[in-house]
């Protein structure tokens, strides 16, 4: 397999985009690392009946 | 009493936020009983079963945020939700450059390598392949994801080159930090590829414990080793452990894989250059020896093998050193305590724990058990010897997993207490920087008032504690093992040695009776 990509992540400053929660992206700066923090929602608000619509009008993959 | 609401609409509010709010709602004076949550059908039904359930709340969408409290008065609700929100207010201060999705994050920064995720399993496909499409190596914290979805995420790394920890990976330490619920650790030699959270945090923490550690450990998730995965990761992690410069030694930990993905990983440990330590729970020493690999045993086991390889050594207990532990420990017992009781944050420990006090007590009741025979009724009423383990679902529904929040066995530390055949109870603690900053201290008065309790009543209680970390951690592995000693609990080097004390002493209590 080809590991480049994995040995230049080793060999790299770790720099962490944090999906979700806050409390891990708060942990990583914690330690001195540097975390980027995306505030996610799902899609619709999380709305199941408007994010089958959305997947119908082909805006939700 | 009456049921009393706020209504925040079209809000969404992430679940760790809303398990640590519904912790602390029902923590508050004149709460009888409390939720905050998304308004998801899951939170319907349990208003409906305790009677709370408003039309106003019934007539809300799943995108409206919600805290339902029953009280003694508005005024107790209304200290209750300002007092909650006061964390929530200061992190909405504290949002520094917050971006809306990963593209726009990684486009403001390219130096980005890593993405970390944790939303609902549900949308961990489509955030994962959003964040692997940006280039980034992912580490994916989010549960319950199909296995369909896990195979399509771990092909696409694998297609780009990219690492695809998870999903469900609990543990992974990359360039000396840790991620999502790992211990912090120092660099050093050992690379570890690993199938389970705690087993790698365990074998971890002792090589940093003994001078040396990790120079990367990658968490793969308990999925990849079967077959619908196909071991993907832990195949793209050999390799790159395998090619890494600074990893001397490699480190497989995994429950047995299946057939299929064992035939293949031991062709794979057959071909590394680097010594492989492997320890797959239930492979016989033949299968891995015949492969090149190092047999090990259990987790403490797999430790040892790892340090011999550089000239160190992990001393444990010795069995005679157990048993004079155990008859010290029980001198003040009476003849009626004959029992156990194993409260666990997580189910690798409980199940080594359940492995090794088996040998010595037999059969071990619980809500997770080895055999399905000994399954607990109920996981509040425990029978003879149990264990429990406090992060599963019955335990965990509405508020964080104990590894994040362990005060779930605070109040079950009295009731195991109070049973006067009860002679010893075990407890872990798991050190992470996501986690309790002071879980032991945390627990202590609980641990003093049982002891207390049991002394009214004429016996002794031993507790028998094991700690998960290093000093490394921001909880500090030494001071959370000194706070549980001042609390007069026996500390064990590990988990498996916390195991065997505990079930010797119940072992020697039988003889006496």
């Amino acid at each position: 397999m080809d590991c480049r990509k994995i040995l230049e992540l080793f060999n790299s400053e770790l720099v962490v985009v944090s999906v979700g929660s806050p409390a891990f992206a708060k942990a990583i700066e914690d330690q001195g690392y540097q975390a980027i923090q995306v505030d996610w929602i799902p899609p619709a608000g999380g709305d199941r009946q408007m994010q089958e619509l959305l997947k119908i009008m082909g805006r939700l993959s | 009493m009456a049921v009393f609401t706020k209504i925040e609409k079209n809000r969404y509010v992430d679940s760790l936020e809303t398990l640590s709010m519904t912790a602390d709602l029902n923590s508050q004076e004149g709460v009888e009983i409390g939720f905050a949550s998304m308004v998801k059908a899951s939170l319907k039904s349990d208003l409906e079963k305790n009677g709370m359930l408003t039309k106003e709340i019934a007539n809300l969408e799943e995108s409206d945020f919600v805290i339902v409290a029953r009280c003694f008065t508005r005024e107790a609700f209304d200290n209750a939700v300002c007092e909650i929100l006061k964390e929530d207010k200061k992190q909405e201060k504290d949002k520094k450059s917050i971006y809306q999705d990963i593209e726009d994050a990684v486009k403001a920064h390219p130096e980005a390598n890593l993405c970390q995720i944790n939303v609902p399993g549900e949308y961990a496909l489509e955030e994962t392949t959003k964040a692997l499409n940006a280039g980034l190596h992912c580490c994916v914290f989010s549960n319950n994801v199909p296995l369909e979805d896990e195979k399509k995420m771990k092909e696409l790394a694998m297609e780009k080159g990219l690492l695809c920890m998870g999903p469900d990976c609990g543990v992974a330490n990359i360039n000396g930090a840790a991620l999502v619920l790992a211990s912090i650790n120092n660099r050093g030699p050992f690379g570890i590829c690993g199938a389970s959270g705690t087993g790698i945090q365990h074998v971890a923490a002792i090589l940093h414990e003994c001078g040396s550690g990790v120079s990367q450990a990658i968490g793969t998730g308990g999925n990849d080793l079967k077959e619908p995965v196909g071991g993907i990761m832990m195949k793209m992690g050999i390799d790159a452990l395998e090619a890494d410069p600074e990893t001397k030694y490699i480190i497989l930990i995994s429950r047995r894989p299946a057939d299929s993905v064992l035939q293949i990983l031991l062709k794979k440990i057959k071909a590394c250059t680097k010594p492989v330590v492997v320890f797959f729970m239930g492979c016989t020493p033949k299968q891995i020896e015949e492969n090149g690999g190092i047999f090990a045993a259990n987790l403490d086991d797999c430790a040892q093998k790892a340090l011999s390889l550089i000239g160190k050594t992990y001393e444990l207990e010795s069995p005679e050193g157990i048993h004079e532990k155990a008859m010290y420990a029980a001198r003040n017992l009476s003849p009626r305590q004959k029992y156990l009781r194993g409260m666990y944050t997580g189910g690798t420990y409980m199940d080594e724990a359940m492995v090794a006090m088996q040998e010595i007590v037999g059969p071990i009741w619980s809500n997770a058990p080895l055999s399905p025979e000994y399954k607990l009724a109920e996981s509040y009423k425990s029978i003879g010897n149990t264990c429990v383990d406090y992060g599963e679902e019955e335990f965990t529904l509405g508020r964080p997993h104990p590894a994040i929040d362990p005060s779930v066995r605070k109040a079950e530390i009295m009731r195991e207490a109070s049973d006067e055949e009860v002679a010893v109870i075990v407890l872990d603690c798991i050190l992470t920087p996501p986690g309790h900053m002071d879980p032991v201290g945390d627990m202590v008065s609980e641990i003093r008032n049982a002891k207390e309790l049991a002394l009214g009543k004429g016996r002794d209680l031993v507790f028998i504690a094991s700690v998960l970390g290093t000093d490394a951690d921001l909880q500090n592995k030494s001071a959370q093992i000194e706070k549980f000693k001042r609390a007069g609990v026996i500390v064990c080097k590990t988990n498996n040695e916390a195991s065997l004390l505990a079930a010797e002493i119940i072992r020697l209590q039988k003889e006496r009776s």
